[in-house]
C-alpha cells in the first residue's frame, strides 16, 4: 500500500485569516476547440463550461474554471478518498473526449495543491506580493484568475465572500506556504 | 548661556514629552514631534557637517526633503547605521543617535578643512587633470581618495529589520497633501472614486496648515483655520486612505508609481521590534494628480553657505510649526515677497528681526507696507556680497545694486550683525514627478519656472507644482481643473471668498555680485557637491556646452539632494554666460528616486529563504530525513549526495557510483520537466519538434529525442514514451522544462495552428523514482509482484501500467546510467511512500540512494550528454557525435536547415570527445582549456573540458571535452596548462565504460 504524503504540514490560523490545505481533490485539465468538444463535456458531465474569461461554473460534483480559451480544469467540490487514484469522472472523459479525438483530458490532481485561505484580510493578503487589482475580482463570487504571488504562478478562485481556494504547482506549495504565514503573521 | 530659543509651538509639538537624543555623542532633549533638524536649532546648534570637497562648516538649510547639508550618520557603528540622512526629515526618538558626516576628528575641528584653503587647486573637473603623474604614484594617490570619497558610511552587517511591499490600485492617487492636495482628495472620495492621498511629511496640511496669517483669509477665516476643518472633513470620508510619511520615489509609464512609507523611523526603539520598518507602495492608478508644491530658491552670493544661513520659508517652518527661534539677530535677503511674509509671521511670535535686503527698487505689496508698519529697515535695491563667521555666521555686507543689477551704485559698504540669514530667491516648482513620467515643460519668464506644458497620461498637476502662487489663483484654478479632470459638475470650493495679497513682481539676478574678483569668491550653486558659480563659468570655458555635460563636469545636481536647491541657478547662469535663454536650455533629465531609498525598501520580504522561490520534490523530506546535501539545480532543491559517518562529497560520491553498479542504485528523478502531449497530430508535432523520426513508434515504446533552436545548437533533450494512439508523455531537462513547455507552446497557437495538439505541463504531478543495478529486476519484481519484467515482455525502452495496491503508476525501463534500470512514476502525493518502499525491497541488496553528482558520473562513464553542461547553446548533434539521431529523411525539423550553413558544416567545429590522463589519479577541472603547443603565442586553445571525474568503476579519471576536429583526433596526446603545471591526455571515445551496452539487459 502506498501512503498519502501532502506538502503542506498544518493549518494556520491569523486574526482574520485562515489557510489550509483542501485534499484529496480530483483536478483535470481539459482542452478543446471545438463546439462538440464543450457539448460532450456539458453532456457527460451535466456542467455548463464557462466561456467568459476568468469566470467559473460549478455543478453539483465539479467545478470548472476558465484557463484559456481552449483549457479548463475541472476539480472536485468535495474531497475524495486518498486511497485510490482512479477516478470515474476521469475514465468516462477519457472514453468519450480524448479517445474519440475530441479534445485532450489531463489528470492533474497532485501537480497542483489546493490551498483554501478565507477571512477578512485574504486579500490586504495577496496586496503584499501580487500585482492583480482583486478590486473587482473580490466581489463576484466565482472569479478566476491566473496570477502571480511572491513570484510563483498560482490560480485563485472566489468561492465565496472573502473566501478563495488557491491552486499553486505541488513543489512550489511549501514555499508559497510559508511566504503566505510571513506575511499573514504581519498583517 | 543656554539660549532659550523656543516660542509658542503649534499643536503639532508635545511640549509634554521631552525626548532625548545624541548628537556627535553629546545628550540634547527635544520634544515629541521634533526633527533632529528642530531639535537641535532649539538647541543653538546651526554646525552641523563639513562640505563635500572644500570640508567648509555648515548647516541646517532648509526644513524639508530638499535639504542638501545637514545630512547625518545615525547609530553608526550598530547593524542599523545608515548614511545621508536628512537632519530635516527625521524625527527625534528616544535613542537616536546621530552623527557629522565627513569630517574628521569632529565637525568643529576637521583636518579635511585644510581642503578648503587647497580650493583654487580643486575646482571643477580637478579629478580630470590631476593625479596624473608619476603614474607609479597611483595606487597612493587611490588610496587617499578612497577614503576621503563619499559623505556617510554604510553600514557592515547585515540590516536586521523587515520591510515589505504592497500592490495598490486606486481611482485617483493624489501626491501631496497640502492646500491642494486637500481639495482634490476630499473632491474625488465624495465623488465616490477610490483615493489614495499620499504625503512625506508627518501631518496634512502643507505650509498654508502653519500660515496663520492676518492678510491671508478664507470665507473670512485665517487659511489655517480653514484648512484645518477641511481636515477634519477628509478624515471622515470613506473611499479614501490617506498616508502620511509617505515619499512617492518614482512615476513610471502608464500610471504607475513607486512610494516609500515610513512606519517606524519616527517610534522609539523599544516600539520598534518586528514590525515593518519601511514600506514599498506599488501604485497602479486611473488618474494621478500631482499637487506636490515647489522649493524655495536660495541666492547665490558670496560666502552664502555658512551655518546660519537658510532658506526664508524654513526659518518661519521653524518657528511656527516647531516653535524654534533659529537666530536672534535675523536678516533675510530677498528677491519677492515671500520673505516679507515670513518677517510679519516671525514678528507674530516675538522674534527679532533686524532687516531686509531687498534687491528690488520697489514692493509696495500689502506685505511691504505692514513689515514698514513694523519698524523694520528695509534696504531696498541692496545685495548681500560677502557673509563673516566660519563656524556660525556673525555678520553680512551688504551694498547698492546698480540699475542693471551686474554692479553697484557706490562702493559703499555697510556691514551688519546677523546670526541667521533668511535666503529668499523665489520658488521652483517640483516638477520631478511630472517629468519622470515622460512630461514635457515650458518656461514662463515672468517669474522664471519651469512648468508642466503637456500631460502624457491621465494626471493633472495642481497649485505651485503647476505655477499657481496666489492663494486665489491656486484654488480657483485647482478647482477648475478638479471638475474637468475628474468629470464632476461642481466641487466645494467654487465659490470662496479668498483674501490674498497680491505679489509684486520678483527680481531674478541668478549670480548677484561681489565686489570682489569672480575668482576670489566663493558663490555656491550646489551646496552638497561645492559646486560654485565659478566652476560652471569653467566649465563653459572649457567648451562644454550642453546642460548635461555642464552638470557632469561640475557634479552640479548629483548629490542625494539631486540638486533641488541649486539647479535652476546652474541653468540661469549657464543661460546668461552663454548668451543663451534659459527656457531654450531646457533641464537635465530627473530621474527616480525623487529621495533615496533604501535597498531595504526596495527589496522588501525577498531576502533570505524569500530570495528566491524553491521547489522540492515529494522526497524531499525524506533526503533530508537521511541527511542529504542539497545542491539547486534553477528553483529546484536536489539530493547531491548522501554523506555517511562524516564522508567528504568525494568519498560518498564514489562510494556510490560503485554500489549503484555493483547492486542496487535509485535516484530522485522528479525534477526533470514532464509534458502530456495529446492529439490526432501528436506524432506530426514531435517530427516537427526533435531531429529524429516519430512516427513509427509503436504503443507501448520509449525513445530519446533531442531537440534544436533554430539555429541548429542543441537545447534540450529526454525520452518520450508513446502511452497510446494519439497519447505521449515528453520528458525534459530539469532546468529547461519551463523553457520548453513555453516554447512549444508558442510553436502550436503562432505558427502551427492547424495541428490538432494540446500540451499540459504534469511535471509536478508525477514523483520519479529511479532503480537502476544489478538487482534493479529483483528489487521492482518486490514491489510490483504482478508485473512480467521478463526481457521480452517488458524490454528496454519501453513501458507499462502497473498498480501498487489500490495506486495506479507507470514504470518505464530507460537508463542513463547504462545499468538495467526502472523509472517508477506515481502521483506526486504518493511518491514519498514509492520511495520508502523501494528503499526497504532493496535493503537485502544493499539499495544506495544516490544523488546528482553521482548520477552526472555514472552518465559520462557512458558517455551521455547533460544539455547546459557538455553544451552551451553552440554545439550542433553533429559536434556532438551524435549523427544517428539526425533523421535525413524527415523533410523538416526545428534547426534542421541550420545544420547546412557552411559554419555548421565545417570540419574544424568543437567536437565532444573522451580524454584520459596519464597519471589516471589526476582529475582534471571542468573547464580547463586543452592546447597542443604553448610555443607560438598567441596560445592555440583547441578545446575545454565539459564534465570531469574519478571513476570508481573503471579506477581512473575521465573527463568529456569538446576540441577542434576532435572527432579525428582519437589516440592523440595533448595538453592542458594549469598554474603550477601541464597535465598530459590523451583524446580517446566518450564511451567509457559498457561500450555494448550489455549491462542494460543483464
Amino acid at each position: 500500500m502506498l501512503n498519502y504524503n501532502t506538502s503542506i504540514k498544518e493549518d494556520k490560523s491569523y486574526s482574520d485569516l485562515d489557510m489550509k490545505e483542501i485534499k484529496p481533490i480530483m483536478k483535470l485539465i481539459i482542452r478543446g476547440k471545438t463546439k462538440d468538444f464543450i457539448t460532450a463535456i456539458e453532456k457527460k458531465l451535466n456542467i455548463i463550461l464557462p466561456t467568459i474569461a476568468n469566470t467559473s461554473t460549478s455543478g453539483e460534483a465539479l467545478t470548472a474554471l476558465w484557463l484559456s480559451p481552449d483549457e479548463w480544469m475541472l476539480v472536485s467540490n468535495n474531497t475524495l478518498s486518498n486511497d485510490t487514484n482512479t477516478y470515474e469522472v476521469e475514465d468516462n472523459l477519457i472514453k468519450n473526449i480524448s479517445k474519440v479525438n475530441l479534445g485532450a483530458i489531463t489528470n492533474v490532481s497532485d501537480q497542483f495543491v489546493m490551498i483554501n485561505i478565507k477571512g477578512n484580510k485574504v486579500f490586504d493578503l495577496f496586496a503584499t506580493g501580487s500585482p492583480f487589482n482583486f478590486n473587482e475580482f473580490k466581489n463576484k463570487k466565482g472569479s478566476v484568475v491566473q496570477t502571480i504571488l511572491s513570484h510563483i504562478d498560482v490560480i485563485i478562485h472566489l468561492t465565496g465572500i472573502n473566501e478563495v481556494n488557491l491552486l499553486v504547482r505541488r513543489s512550489f506549495s511549501e514555499h508559497l506556504y510559508s511566504w503566505l504565514n510571513d506575511s499573514a503573521s504581519r498583517l | 548661556m543656554l539660549k532659550n530659543l523656543r516660542v509658542k509651538t503649534s499643536k503639532f509639538i508635545d511640549e509634554t514629552i521631552n525626548v532625548s537624543f545624541k548628537f556627535n555623542g553629546k545628550t540634547y532633549y527635544g520634544f515629541k514631534g521634533d526633527t533632529l533638524a528642530s531639535a537641535l536649532l532649539s538647541n543653538d546648534i546651526h554646525l552641523v557637517g563639513r562640505s563635500f570637497k572644500y570640508h567648509r562648516p555648515r548647516g541646517i538649510m532648509t526644513a524639508g526633503s530638499e535639504e542638501p547639508n545637514a545630512i547625518v550618520q545615525t547609530n553608526k557603528n550598530t547593524a542599523f547605521t545608515e548614511p545621508n540622512v536628512r537632519a530635516t526629515e527625521i524625527e527625534i526618538y528616544e535613542g537616536l543617535e546621530a552623527s557629522s558626516q565627513n569630517c574628521w576628528p569632529s565637525v568643529s575641528f576637521d583636518i579635511g578643512g585644510i581642503n578648503n584653503f587647497l580650493s583654487p587647486l580643486l575646482p571643477a573637473g580637478f579629478y580630470y587633470k590631476t593625479f596624473m603623474w608619476p603614474a607609479s604614484f597611483w595606487e597612493k594617490y587611490e588610496y587617499v581618495i578612497r577614503h576621503s570619497a563619499g559623505l556617510g558610511k554604510s553600514p557592515t552587517e547585515p540590516d536586521p529589520d523587515i520591510y515589505d511591499h504592497r500592490y495598490i490600485h486606486c481611482d485617483v492617487l493624489v501626491i501631496g497633501a497640502g492646500i491642494t492636495g486637500i481639495m482634490a482628495a476630499k473632491t474625488a472620495a465624495k465623488n465616490n472614486l477610490k483615493t489614495l492621498l499620499l504625503d512625506e511629511k508627518t501631518e496634512l496640511g502643507g505650509s498654508t496648515i502653519f500660515q496663520d496669517s492676518d492678510h491671508v483669509k478664507i470665507n473670512d477665516q485665517s487659511s489655517s483655520t480653514w484648512l484645518e476643518n477641511e481636515i477634519t472633513e477628509l478624515e471622515k470620508l470613506d473611499n479614501l486612505e490617506i498616508k502620511t510619511r509617505t515619499s512617492v520615489a518614482a512615476y513610471h509609464g502608464y500610471n504607475y508609481l513607486l512610494a516609500r512609507e515610513n512606519l517606524t523611523d519616527h517610534l522609539p526603539k523599544s516600539e520598534k521590534q518586528n514590525k515593518i520598518r519601511q514600506r514599498l507602495l506599488k501604485i497602479r492608478a486611473k488618474k494621478v494628480i500631482v499637487a506636490t508644491g515647489s522649493l524655495e530658491r536660495p541666492l547665490v552670493f558670496n560666502n552664502n553657505d555658512r551655518p546660519g544661513i537658510m532658506l526664508s520659508s524654513a526659518i518661519k517652518r521653524y518657528a511656527d510649526y516647531y516653535g524654534v527661534a533659529t537666530g536672534q539677530k535675523n536678516i533675510f535677503f530677498t528677491n519677492n515677497d515671500t520673505a516679507y511674509e515670513n518677517v510679519i509671521a516671525l514678528n507674530k511670535k516675538g522674534i527679532n528681526v533686524e532687516a531686509i535686503v531687498d534687491i528690488r527698487e520697489n514692493s509696495n505689496s500689502e506685505f511691504t507696507k505692514t513689515v514698514e508698519s513694523l519698524g523694520i529697515k528695509i534696504y531696498k535695491n541692496h545685495t548681500v556680497v560677502d557673509t563673516h563667521g566660519y563656524k556660525k555666521l556673525n555678520k553680512i555686507s551688504i551694498m547698492e545694486l546698480s540699475k542693471d543689477g551686474q554692479s553697484f551704485a557706490s562702493l559703499n559698504k555697510i556691514t551688519l550683525d546677523c546670526d541667521c540669514l533668511g535666503m529668499a530667491g523665489g520658488w521652483t516648482p517640483a516638477v520631478h514627478l511630472f517629468t519622470q513620467s515622460g512630461g514635457k515643460l515650458k518656461f514662463r519668464d515672468k517669474d522664471q519656472v519651469f512648468i508642466p506644458n503637456n500631460y502624457p497620461s491621465e494626471q493633472i498637476s495642481i497649485g505651485s507644482c503647476n505655477g499657481d502662487f496666489e492663494l486665489d489663483e491656486i484654488i480657483n484654478n485647482t478647482s477648475k481643473s478638479l471638475k474637468e479632470f475628474l468629470s464632476v459638475n461642481k466641487t466645494d470650493y467654487d465659490n470662496l471668498d479668498i483674501k490674498c495679497p497680491k505679489d509684486k513682481a520678483i527680481r531674478n539676478i541668478w549670480l548677484l555680485p561681489s565686489d570682489k574678483v569672480l575668482g576670489k569668491t566663493k558663490p555656491f550653486v550646489d551646496y552638497q557637491n561645492d559646486a560654485t558659480a565659478n566652476d560652471i563659468k569653467l566649465a563653459l570655458r572649457e567648451g562644454f556646452r550642453s546642460i548635461e555635460h555642464v552638470k557632469r563636469y561640475t557634479t552640479t545636481g548629483m548629490g542625494t539632494d539631486q540638486g533641488k536647491l541649486g539647479n535652476m541657478h546652474a541653468l540661469g547662469i549657464i543661460a546668461d554666460t552663454a548668451g543663451v535663454k534659459v527656457g531654450e536650455l531646457g533641464t537635465t533629465t530627473f530621474r527616480p528616486p525623487y529621495t533615496p531609498l533604501t535597498f531595504g525598501t526596495m527589496v522588501g520580504r525577498n531576502v533570505g529563504e524569500y530570495f528566491d522561490a524553491f521547489r522540492r520534490t515529494p522526497m524531499n523530506d525524506w533526503h533530508n530525513e537521511n541527511k542529504a546535501e542539497f545542491e539547486n539545480v534553477g528553483q529546484w532543491k536536489r539530493a547531491w549526495y548522501y554523506p555517511k559517518n562524516k564522508e567528504t562529497m568525494h568519498e560518498a560520491v564514489q562510494r556510490e557510483s560503485k554500489a549503484a553498479r555493483d547492486s542496487a542504485g535509485i535516484l530522485d528523478a522528479s525534477t526533470l520537466g514532464k509534458i502530456d502531449i495529446q492529439g490526432t497530430d501528436a506524432s506530426e508535432f514531435l517530427n516537427r519538434v526533435y531531429t529524429n523520426a516519430w512516427s513509427k513508434l509503436a504503443i507501448g515504446k520509449c525513445r530519446y529525442g533531442l531537440m534544436l533552436n533554430e539555429d541548429g545548437m542543441v537545447y534540450d533533450d529526454g525520452v518520450t514514451t508513446r502511452l497510446d494512439e494519439n497519447h505521449y508523455i515528453m520528458t525534459t531537462t530539469t532546468g529547461g522544462a519551463a523553457n520548453v513547455l513555453g516554447k512549444l507552446e508558442d510553436y502550436l497557437q503562432t505558427e502551427w495552428s492547424e495541428l490538432d495538439v494540446y500540451l499540459s505541463s504534469v511535471t509536478d504531478h508525477y514523483a520519479t523514482a529511479s532503480v537502476c543495478g544489478p538487482n534493479s529486476k529483483k528489487i521492482l519484481n518486490k514491489i510490483i509482484p504482478d508485473l512480467d519484467l521478463s526481457d521480452e515482455n517488458f524490454p528496454h525502452m519501453s513501458f507499462k501500467n502497473a498498480k501498487i495496491g489500490n495506486i495506479k503508476c507507470r514504470v518505464m525501463r530507460i537508463s542513463f546510467t547504462g545499468e538495467h534500470s526502472y523509472e517508477i512514476n506515481v502521483q506526486a502525493n504518493f511518491g514519498k511512500t514509492l520511495w520508502e518502499k523501494c528503499m526497504e525491497a532493496g535493503q537485502e541488496f544493499k539499495i544506495t540512494p544516490y544523488g546528482t553528482e553521482t548520477m552526472h558520473l555514472l552518465r559520462a562513464e557512458k558517455g551521455f550528454i547533460i544539455v547546459g553542461q557538455d553544451t552551451d547553446g553552440t554545439m550542433t548533434p553533429i559536434d556532438l557525435q551524435m549523427d544517428w539521431i539526425v533523421s535525413k529523411k524527415k523533410y523538416d525539423f526545428i534547426g534542421k536547415r541550420s545544420l547546412y550553413r557552411s559554419d555548421t558544416m565545417k570540419e574544424d567545429r568543437k567536437q565532444l570527445v573522451g580524454l584520459v590522463t596519464d597519471n589516471p589519479s589526476e582529475v582534471l577541472e571542468e573547464g580547463a582549456q586543452i592546447v597542443a603547443n604553448t610555443s607560438t603565442t598567441p596560445v592555440e586553445m583547441l578545446g575545454h573540458v565539459t564534465s570531469s571525474y574519478y571513476s570508481p568503476n573503471l579506477n581512473k579519471s575521465i573527463a568529456l571535452a569538446v576540441v577542434r576536429g576532435g572527432k579525428n583526433m582519437m589516440g592523440q596526446k595533448l595538453f592542458i596548462p594549469m598554474e603550477n603545471k601541464n597535465i598530459n591526455v590523451t583524446i580517446v571515445d566518450p564511451v567509457f565504460f559498457d561500450k555494448e551496452n550489455v549491462r542494460l539487459n543483464a
